[in-house]
């Protein structure tokens, strides 16, 4: 059981001041919950500013894993840390809002590089403001 | 003898009778008894060629009747072949989506808008979105008769999931007719971004694109003084 989940453990990947998780694998709901835990200890660990979730390769995603990904991006708020979804297919963001899952509170870009300006934006900001 | 005789001329015709009825339930139209003789059973004859007259005729006019059923049938098929071609090619052209600008996508919705449409326009939008990368796309409903609850819901849905994909959608050319329906139905607007006129709109978005452009530029002068430093 713990080797299985080991084998299939998605790879939080520490840049500059932001943590960059591709998700390239089918999301079943076990595989989420401990995708959310890992990547808020490892916000907890680094001090990330920011998290890129890329889910450009997910083609489905259901209202449980829609639900995860906006419940980690308010945990990871409160934690000082923006997330940022990149790369969303159109038929997931159509099935998305259709569930009614509009995701409010949930940056979204259309690529990596789009996402990285989005984030370096607002760190930028944060630092005038200081 | 003469009895014997006419038994023996009865049961002739009587066997003339079975065999028209035969050909005739075989398909035979043309068979009659045509009897010469007057008397008892002659009528009996006759009345039976009669109606054997009357079913030719009922059987032709069915018949008829049966092929100018088909020839209609067939031509409303075709009608509706070409009917159906037309509502396929109208859905094909009327939802183009074009990048007028870097950055900027427009889609300009003209006539009525129905769920099928509208689900349409909505793929045709989001894939064009990701496919060119701009993250500016313009609605423009100037040619939008009116607007229901249904077709509101649509737009939002379709300014909701291109914000998923990363993209701001503008609204533009709401007529005030289409304001006043929107605001009596209770439908809230609010979330969308909405201009007057495609004009407006465009400028929005340019400006939109030279703001972000310059606070690019910026920071990239501001990083590499950094580092110099």
């Amino acid at each position: 059981m713990n080797t299985e989940m080991h084998d299939k453990r998605i790879p939080i990947i520490k840049i500059k001041d932001f943590l960059i998780v591709s998700i390239q694998v089918d999301m079943h709901d076990k595989l989420a919950i401990a995708l959310q835990s890992q990547i808020l200890d490892a916000i907890g660990k680094t001090g990330a500013k920011g998290v890129l979730i890329d889910i450009s390769v997910l083609e489905m995603v259901d209202s449980f894993i829609g639900r995860m990904l906006s419940g980690m991006a308010s945990m990871a708020s409160i934690m000082d840390a923006a997330v940022v979804i990149v790369g969303m297919q159109p038929a997931v963001a159509i099935t998305l809002v259709e569930l009614g899952l509009e995701m409010p509170g949930v940056d979204t870009a259309l690529n990596m590089e789009k996402g990285i300006d989005m984030l370096e934006k607002r760190l930028r900001e944060q630092k005038l403001e200081l | 003898m003469s009895e014997q005789y006419n038994i023996e001329k009865f049961k002739e015709r009587i066997e003339r009778i079975e065999n028209v009825l035969a050909s005739v339930a075989a398909g035979d139209m043309d068979a009659r008894i045509e009897s010469q003789t007057e008397d008892d059973l002659s009528g009996v004859e006759a009345a039976l060629d009669l109606l054997i007259d009357d079913l030719t005729d009922e059987l032709r006019q069915r018949d008829i009747m049966q092929k100018e059923s088909d020839e209609k049938l067939s031509k409303i098929q075709e009608q509706q072949k070409t009917i159906m071609q037309q509502q396929e090619d109208l859905l094909e052209l009327s939802s183009p989506v074009s990048k007028v600008w870097d950055n900027i996508l427009i889609l300009p919705v003209i006539g009525t808008l129905d769920s099928q449409r509208t689900q349409i326009m909505m793929e045709n939008l989001l894939q064009k979105i990701v496919d060119t990368g701009c993250t500016m796309a313009i609605l423009d409903i100037t040619g939008v008769p009116t607007v229901d609850t249904q077709v509101a819901n649509h737009l939002l849905k379709t300014v909701t999931s291109a914000r998923l994909l990363g993209a701001e959608c503008i609204l533009s050319g709401i007529s005030p007719a289409i304001a006043q329906t929107i605001v009596h139905l209770g439908i809230d607007l609010s979330i969308i971004r909405t201009k007057a006129t495609l004009q407006d709109a465009m400028i929005f978005a340019i400006r939109q694109n030279k703001q972000s452009d310059d606070a690019r530029l910026r920071r990239q002068l501001a990083d590499s003084n950094e580092n110099h430093e």
